[in-house]
């Protein structure tokens, strides 16, 4: 007893000793005053949302902000172009890590945050790391290291008309056999404005902009795209019923012509009430709550992507984040932009402002931070953010050629070709791919 | 300084040609010549754009992948060949009927005439938003057309089986008028003579297109399939809008192909390969054609 009252005693001053420099000493936000900061920006809901705000991160740090903003594919190619020089004067940038993180990562062009996150110095005591949402956090780890904060998250989910599901008395599907019977079941249903019938279901079917859509069918199913060697597997035996499975839905239930349609046809076939269930990214919500275009306002409910027949959870985890390159020469006041970006505050600013879908559990608890979203989006994109995957993309370098690799493969699925060889095909190229641009 | 300036006219006067041709023999060499021989040399390299790894010598061994390993290319070259043997045909025959029709004096025929050529001025890619509408399997006004004739409906450039004589559709209707244009000027300039003699002689309508017209026109025809041709051969615009090649592959034609192996899998050296054979393709019926012209064959 004595014994334990004494360390009692002795790690409660053990602790204050530890903790009282850092509850003394206030964060020190004008420690890179003067700087001057190159921001670059892609034109999106999030960049919209912050713009406004960023005066009041000059008014705290002293900072100078020189923010660029480009269209996505411009700034892109900007961000590419730069980097590839070797020269590039950037000091943060938009990023999304499954789409070019292995890239930026194996050509050494990124400065790893880690190092920043783990020091008092440099970053406020209650920025709370762990306070994002789990999935999204492993979305911004690439090779191991974290290479930003995000910003910004998106699901694929399943989106679907309450009102007919409703009418027809159907369950809303929380499996894919369910999700297969309800496409069925509602298919040629009267669902329109003026009682036309409907699709049962509305997907990507377009090449390379399909296989993120996939992404979400393939993990539910239990494949995934790389074993733990980087071997293709998305081609066993779950990968081949996941693609069989998209392919099926769309070509017997869906929209005829879904091979050529990106998410701005899918979006819009279901906003005109033409479709009873659409699965994509759940950040399209504004273009469907759209009232000057869709017919379909506050017809539609947001639900987590079905699960598979063991239970495996579908929905991937897109995140957008802030990355830093090697090359900046501010790097601190880089880091010091990218923490106040995405701290408590500004999260539940661009929130509450803009429907921005923020990646911060607390702000998603806050009732400003729900305040224009709707709840149903709110409880499955958390949950889908906690459970899914951020495998949305191939995690390979060269993510463009390898989607193009196995959107073929689903174009030949949905046009009711030979599944298994179209598979395996994909399979091969993308070994093919990673050996040409992977090697080391 | 006056001996030079002297000298300097003296040398102009003396060799006029060098001298004043110079600064357009600079321009060509810089926009033209340069990046055609930077093509030929990338495409015997292996490169991916990036500032960490140099091009590698490779030889040949990107033509070689092109044409034995890499199935992708070898439907796109089909294809090419495919979309510009149909198109070219679709509007050298529609081109040169609708040249003879308006050959014919009528009434408003200058205002027809215009009317006919607009498709020509139109911008591809607005050209291509359009049919992309008209096309729509559910929306689009196509599968009505088709349906008051008993056909259809059909999934028009979202089938793998049609997508190309679909889209060699489109660029028929923009580019017939080019053809019928050619072939008016061509009809314009043919003699009288033969004619005369052929009705004294008794030939038929018919006797007289086949075995004088047609003849007669040949020079200015070629000239026209030649031009559609190289353009066919190369077109972009329509196909990138409408489809990017889709679906699936099944309207890569070589031209997209290669801009997607350039510029968005970014390696340059594989796409300088593939605009060599491009180029080799376009050059080989090109002089096709005007061996064809000469009458050679």
């Amino acid at each position: 007893m004595r014994v334990s009252l004494k360390m009692w005693f002795l790690s409660i001053m053990l602790s204050l000793a530890l903790a009282s420099p850092a509850l003394a000493q206030k964060f020190d936000w004008q420690q890179a005053k003067g700087t001057q900061l190159r921001v670059l920006l892609n034109k999106h809901p999030w960049q919209g949302a912050i713009e406004p705000h960023l005066k009041e991160f000059e008014a705290l740090t002293g900072i100078k902000l020189v923010a660029e903003v480009y269209p996505e594919d411009q700034f892109r190619a900007k961000v590419l172009v730069e980097l590839t020089s070797g020269a590039s004067s950037i000091d943060v940038f938009m990023s999304m890590p499954a789409q070019e993180g292995l890239k930026y990562v194996r050509a050494g062009w990124l400065q790893p945050v880690d190092e920043f996150l783990k020091n008092p110095a440099l970053t406020a005591p209650d920025y709370n790391w762990n306070d994002f949402l789990e999935k999204t956090r492993d979305a911004m780890v690439i090779e191991g290291k974290i290479i930003g904060p995000p910003i910004q998250v998106e699901n694929t989910s399943l989106m679907y008309r309450k009102d007919v599901f409703q009418k027809y008395n159907v369950k809303v599907p929380t499996t894919l056999d369910e999700l297969e019977a309800a496409a069925k079941a509602l298919n040629g249903k009267a669902m329109t404005d003026d009682g036309q019938p409907g699709y049962g279901i509305v997907a990507r079917g377009k090449r390379a902009a399909a296989t993120s859509q996939f992404a979400a069918y393939l993990h539910a199913m239990g494949s995934t795209w790389l074993a733990p060697n980087r071997e293709p597997i998305f081609n066993n035996e779950d990968g081949i019923k996941a693609l069989d499975l998209y392919g099926r839905l769309l070509r017997l239930y869906g929209p005829p012509g879904s091979e050529n349609n990106h998410w701005y046809e899918a979006s819009s076939i279901f906003s005109q009430g033409k479709a009873a269930m659409y699965t994509d990214a759940n950040s399209l919500f504004p273009v469907i709550e759209d009232a000057q275009k869709s017919k379909v306002v506050g017809k539609v409910g947001y639900a987590l992507f079905p699960r598979g027949p063991k239970g495996q959870y579908g929905s991937t985890v897109a995140a957008w984040g802030l990355a830093m390159p090697k090359t900046s020469q501010n790097q601190k006041a880089a880091w010091l932009f990218m923490q106040w970006a995405t701290a408590k505050e500004q999260v539940l600013a661009v929130q509450s402002e803009k429907g921005v879908l923020g990646a911060r559990e607390s702000v998603w608890k806050d009732p400003k931070g729900m305040a224009k979203v709707p709840a149903d989006l709110r409880e499955s994109l958390t949950m889908g953010s906690k459970v899914g995957t951020p495998l949305w993309n191939p995690p390979v370098v060269a993510v463009a050629e390898c989607r193009d690799a196995i959107g073929a493969a689903i174009v030949v699925s949905i046009q009711g070709g030979d599944v298994r060889a179209a598979d395996n095909k994909a399979a091969t190229d993308v070994k093919r791919i990673m050996l040409e641009t992977e090697k080391k | 300084m006056r001996h030079l300036g002297t000298g300097w006219s003296r040398f102009v006067e003396r060799h006029p040609v060098p001298v004043f041709t110079l600064p357009s023999v600079v321009a060509v060499a810089l926009l033209m010549a340069f990046p055609v021989a930077y093509t030929l040399y990338m495409s015997v390299h292996s490169w991916y754009a990036s500032s960490l790894t140099s091009p590698q010598f490779t030889g040949l061994g990107n033509f070689r992948r092109a044409f034995f390993e890499d199935d992708r290319f070898r439907n796109a070259l089909w294809l090419t060949v495919y979309f510009t043997a149909l198109a070219t045909a679709l509007q050298l025959v529609l081109g040169v009927s609708l040249a003879l029709v308006l050959n014919r004096p009528f009434r408003g025929k200058g205002l027809v005439r215009s009317v006919f050529l607009l498709p020509m001025v139109a911008t591809p890619v607005a050209i291509a938003l359009v049919w992309m509408m008209m096309y729509n399997p559910t929306l689009g006004v196509m599968n009505y057309l088709v349906g008051l004739a008993g056909l259809g409906p059909y999934r028009w450039v979202s089938n793998a089986a049609i997508v190309v004589p679909a889209l060699a559709i489109v660029d028929t209707w923009e580019w017939t008028p080019l053809i019928t244009l050619i072939t008016l000027a061509g009809l314009a300039t043919l003699p009288i003579e033969p004619y005369e003699s052929a009705l004294i002689d008794g030939a038929s309508v018919t006797q007289m297109f086949w075995r004088i017209t047609l003849p007669l026109l040949r020079p200015t025809i070629i000239v026209a399939l030649l031009f559609r041709a190289i353009d066919c051969l190369k077109t972009f615009d329509i196909i990138y809008v409408m489809t990017q090649g889709g679906p699936g592959f099944a309207s890569e034609t070589l031209n997209v192909y290669t801009f997607q192996v350039g510029l968005f899998y970014f390696h340059i050296g594989y796409a300088s390969s593939l605009l060599v054979i491009l180029f080799a393709l376009v050059l080989g019926v090109s002089l096709l054609l005007i061996k064809v012209r000469r009458g050679a064959w």
